[in-house]
């Protein structure tokens, strides 16, 4: 076991049942961190012998040739994070609890402080465990959890409330407004254990007035972290952090800028991959080292010309989640078919360069980012439908879409409850289909991957390919209280 | 249980109850007013009233069909939501001039917009509510609540001084007192109210004109004054998500548990915080309309709730607690959990209940489980 790790993954934990959704991670991630840089097909093959079946579906459809390279790179980035969360443990450093839409690089700006961050975690847990998630979502019900919260937050929340599993020192919540069961669920983790909730509230509201309040509560967010954690947030921590955040920012334009190229040269899985990053470890040196090998990958890509299929035949806008319990039948296999995915609604993001003059400028730059993240930007907006579709139609005109796709996640009723007006505006203002589909994101008890692919096959064949380009009349369409 | 005599208040008033677009709305129209919907506790009726507007409580009465809301909604959403949205679209609310919309959960959210950009509305106007209630809150909501008064004044050409609203918080303030003092009449050891009764009143107050409730409300607690409820098996309170079912509230009652408190929307939670005299009258009602709101869509205040239920359970000699949600709702479907373990652990026996809105083949599914909980819990005979 790694020295730094030992005592932080209790053993006696993990050989019972008791044990946590973070304590298997780590110690599956324990191993992949001993990986060499370049691995031989015999030699991923012989590690995947020894894998339990779910770990090797996953790892298998990383760890194909076209797209090793970059999984290796997110692969360390992720052993990184969870290493500093199990070290930080023991240094007495504080591990924060974050969802998605909160960015993780205020918290990494502290020096006592460390994010942990519960869709990356729970994603972790679908795609590397044997039994996927779903042991710890089932105890999220046990309490008597309703089976329509999201898996997103039960599968880490579950093992947080029902296993053994480690604690974190505090909460962020920065759902309320855009997502009611994220923030729900992070509540009653808080109130179940006793641990102190800050909350970061984004008024529905983009005028003047509300991105004013909003600076506040992000200022008085950072204060009661200040608090909390007894460190002050200097210029000089904050400048650090902010021009990695600002390198990682430009990588990520620089991959949007990618997905531009026809034959679409960014593989499928580097979706999950850079927002991954962007959720877990956002203004360190570790995700812009990941986002540098992502963009490396697809510029060489674009170079030769390489794409997994004999031509492209959709370039596919994923207008909110993807589904992660399947990473070989639903990326990898839609690449195959030349299903270019261009992205998905966590990829909306539209980070801005922050100034680094003064903390000012920083603190003002990070809240702006902060409010851009997404969910946060889109449904946590004006108008969640209307919001939801700007960012939408923009990506889709920009990045040359021919289709979107809607992976409905069942406890998304936020966007279930938006995604009709949605569908109607991306027909008529970005004269593209959209496909509504349902099912569980982070759990194959729902829907089955092989309904999704036929679903996904049925749409594209029948909608897309048969309607000529250019054909479908694009109605421009006077927004209302948009973004 | 005893029946109302014939030809009481409380005939008119459950007659009132049961329908959308009711006489006194009518009246109200014909005579040249304009009517207003709104759906969350978090939007101060005075505001509208001041503006010489009738507010009127959007609810959907039980109302099971949902199949145009379906094409905008989906099955993943709350059937409350669905039940309204349908009735905005089916034209059943074509009596309303305008639409209030405010954030109160994901689905409130969708069901406007939908309605909006389906069916638009000739006003309509969006009151951003935050989710707590710091100072900072307190005065973005104030904030809002002037931008609303703006937006009345601009739509209805009424001046709406600060002179108009305080007037709007007597009148609704004397309605706010008549429904706590029938609140208490429901309390008491011989209940002068059945639940049923309650929520049909509650369900009133919000959508006439206040001066016809208070004369409605006046009689009814008059002729109710020596009334005393018997007949049932134990006293029972409901919280939860927002609840306008009197079906489901007689299909408890049916069974022997009778709802002497509750802590919904549609009940304690909006009448229970009375408003301040000594601030500025909008400061007022954003304080009491985001302070007092109760609604576990607020956050980092969990223990508030819980205390103004124990407090109602002490009150009103409360047997046992049910806690419901309907299917998809998110707030109360996980605020319900916490407050049964708070609950629980202080000796309060809880169902937990999530239902389907308006369904009548839910009904009996909802009996069985109250009529095992009355099982467990015992109570008088």
């Amino acid at each position: 076991m790694n020295p730094v790790l030992k005592g932080a993954v209790d053993e006696r934990r993990l050989q019972h049942g008791g044990a946590g959704l973070f304590d298997r991670v780590s110690q599956l991630f324990q191993v992949l961190e001993r990986l060499p840089d370049r691995m031989s097909d015999e030699e991923v093959e012989g590690l995947l012998f020894v894998l339990p079946p779910d770990a090797r579906a996953s790892l298998g459809a990383m760890f194909l040739p076209r797209v090793r390279e970059g999984s290796l790179a997110f692969v360390r980035m992720l052993c990184a994070w969870l290493r500093e969360a199990a070290a930080g443990a023991q240094a007495g450093v504080s591990a924060i609890l974050i969802p998605f839409c909160f960015p993780p690089e205020l918290v990494h700006a502290f020096d006592r402080s460390f994010p942990i961050t519960s869709e990356v975690l729970s994603t972790l847990g679908a795609v590397a465990l044997e039994g996927q998630g779903e042991r710890y979502y089932d105890m999220a019900l046990g309490i008597g959890l309703p089976d329509h919260i999201c898996s997103a937050n039960a599968i880490e929340v579950g093992s947080m409330l029902g296993s053994d599993d480690f604690r974190p020192g505090a909460i962020i919540s920065a759902a309320a407004g855009s997502c009611d069961i994220n923030a729900k669920t992070h509540e009653i983790l808080s109130l179940y254990h006793g641990i102190p909730q800050f909350i970061l509230e984004k008024p529905v509201d983009n005028t003047e007035r509300g991105q004013e309040q909003y600076l506040k509560n992000f200022n008085r967010l950072a204060a009661r972290l200040e608090e909390f954690l007894g460190e002050e947030l200097t210029e000089e921590k904050l400048r650090r952090t902010c021009v990695m955040v600002n390198r990682a920012n430009e990588l990520l334009a620089e991959l949007w800028d990618l997905h531009k190229g026809r034959p679409d040269p960014v593989p499928n899985l580097f979706s999950l991959y850079t927002y991954g990053t962007r959720f877990a470890m956002w203004g360190t040196r570790e995700a812009v080292d990941c986002m540098q090998v992502l963009v490396d990958v697809s510029r060489r890509r674009l170079k030769s010309g390489e794409y997994p299929a004999p031509k492209e035949v959709a370039r596919c806008l994923l207008t909110y989640t993807s589904y992660y319990f399947d990473l070989a039948n639903f990326f990898n296999w839609m690449e195959q078919q030349g299903y270019s995915y261009l992205g998905d609604g966590l990829g909306l993001l539209f980070p801005s360069f922050i100034d680094t003059t003064s903390r000012e400028t920083m603190m003002a730059g990070l809240a702006r980012n902060a409010r851009d993240m997404p969910m946060t930007r889109q449904v946590g907006g004006p108008h969640m439908g209307l919001c939801w579709a700007d960012d939408a139609v923009y990506a889709a005109r920009d990045l040359g879409a021919t289709c979107a796709i809607y992976s409905g996640h069942h406890s998304c009723k936020q966007t279930w409850s938006a995604v009709s007006i949605l569908r109607q505006e991306m027909m008529d203002r970005a004269g593209i289909p959209l496909l509504v589909l349902q099912g569980d994101s982070w759990m194959r008890r729902t829907t089955p991957m092989s309904v999704i692919q036929h679903q996904v096959e049925e749409f594209i064949r029948n909608v897309v390919v048969r309607q000529a380009p250019g054909r479908r009349k694009v109605r421009r369409r006077v927004r209302g209280e948009g973004g | 249980m005893e029946a109302a005599a014939q030809g009481s208040a409380m005939d008119r008033v459950s007659a009132l109850a049961r329908v959308l677009e009711n006489d006194p709305v009518r009246a109200w129209k014909e005579a040249g007013g304009a009517v207003v919907g709104y759906a969350c506790v978090a939007t101060p009726p005075e505001i509208m009233a001041a503006a010489g507007v009738l507010p009127y409580r959007l609810r959907a009465l039980g109302n099971s069909q949902t199949q145009i809301a379906d094409a905008h909604l989906s099955r993943f959403n709350c059937s409350f939501c669905r039940s309204c949205l349908q009735l905005g679209l089916d034209g059943s609310y074509s009596f309303l001039d305008g639409l209030v919309e405010s954030n109160g959960c994901d689905h409130l959210r969708g069901m406007f917009e939908n309605w909006q950009y389906s069916a638009p509305v000739p006003f309509f106007h969006y009151v951003k509510v935050p989710h707590e209630t710091g100072d900072d809150a307190l005065d973005y909501y104030t904030g809002e609540l002037e931008l609303f008064r703006d937006a009345l004044r601009e739509r209805f050409g009424s001046v709406i001084s600060d002179e108009d609203i305080l007037a709007a918080m007597d009148s609704q303030e004397a309605v706010r007192e008549a429904l706590r003092g029938i609140d208490m009449m429901r309390a008491r050891s011989r209940p002068a109210f059945t639940g049923l009764e309650a929520l049909e009143l509650y369900l009133v107050s919000s959508a006439v004109p206040a001066a016809d409730f208070l004369e409605l409300a006046g009689r009814a607690a008059k002729e109710r004054q020596n009334h005393g409820v018997n007949g049932y098996r134990a006293r029972l309170m409901l919280c939860g998500a927002a609840t306008d079912e009197l079906e489901l509230v007689a299909g408890i009652e049916d069974v022997g548990g009778l709802v002497v408190a509750d802590a919904f929307c549609f009940g304690a939670r909006a009448f229970s915080v009375p408003l301040r005299r000594d601030i500025e009258p909008v400061r007022a009602l954003a304080e009491a309309s985001l302070g007092g709101m109760l609604c576990p869509r607020m956050y980092a205040d969990f223990s508030r709730r819980r205390d103004f239920v124990l407090q109602r359970i002490e009150m009103a000699r409360v047997d046992g607690v049910v806690a419901m949600h309907n299917k998809f709702c998110d707030i109360h479907g996980v605020d319900n959990v916490q407050l049964r373990l708070d609950l629980e652990k202080r000796g309060v026996p809880v169902l937990q209940l999530e239902k389907e809105y308006g369904s009548g083949a839910d009904i009996g599914r909802v009996r069985t489980r109250v009529q095992a909980f009355l099982e467990r819990i015992g109570g008088h005979e």
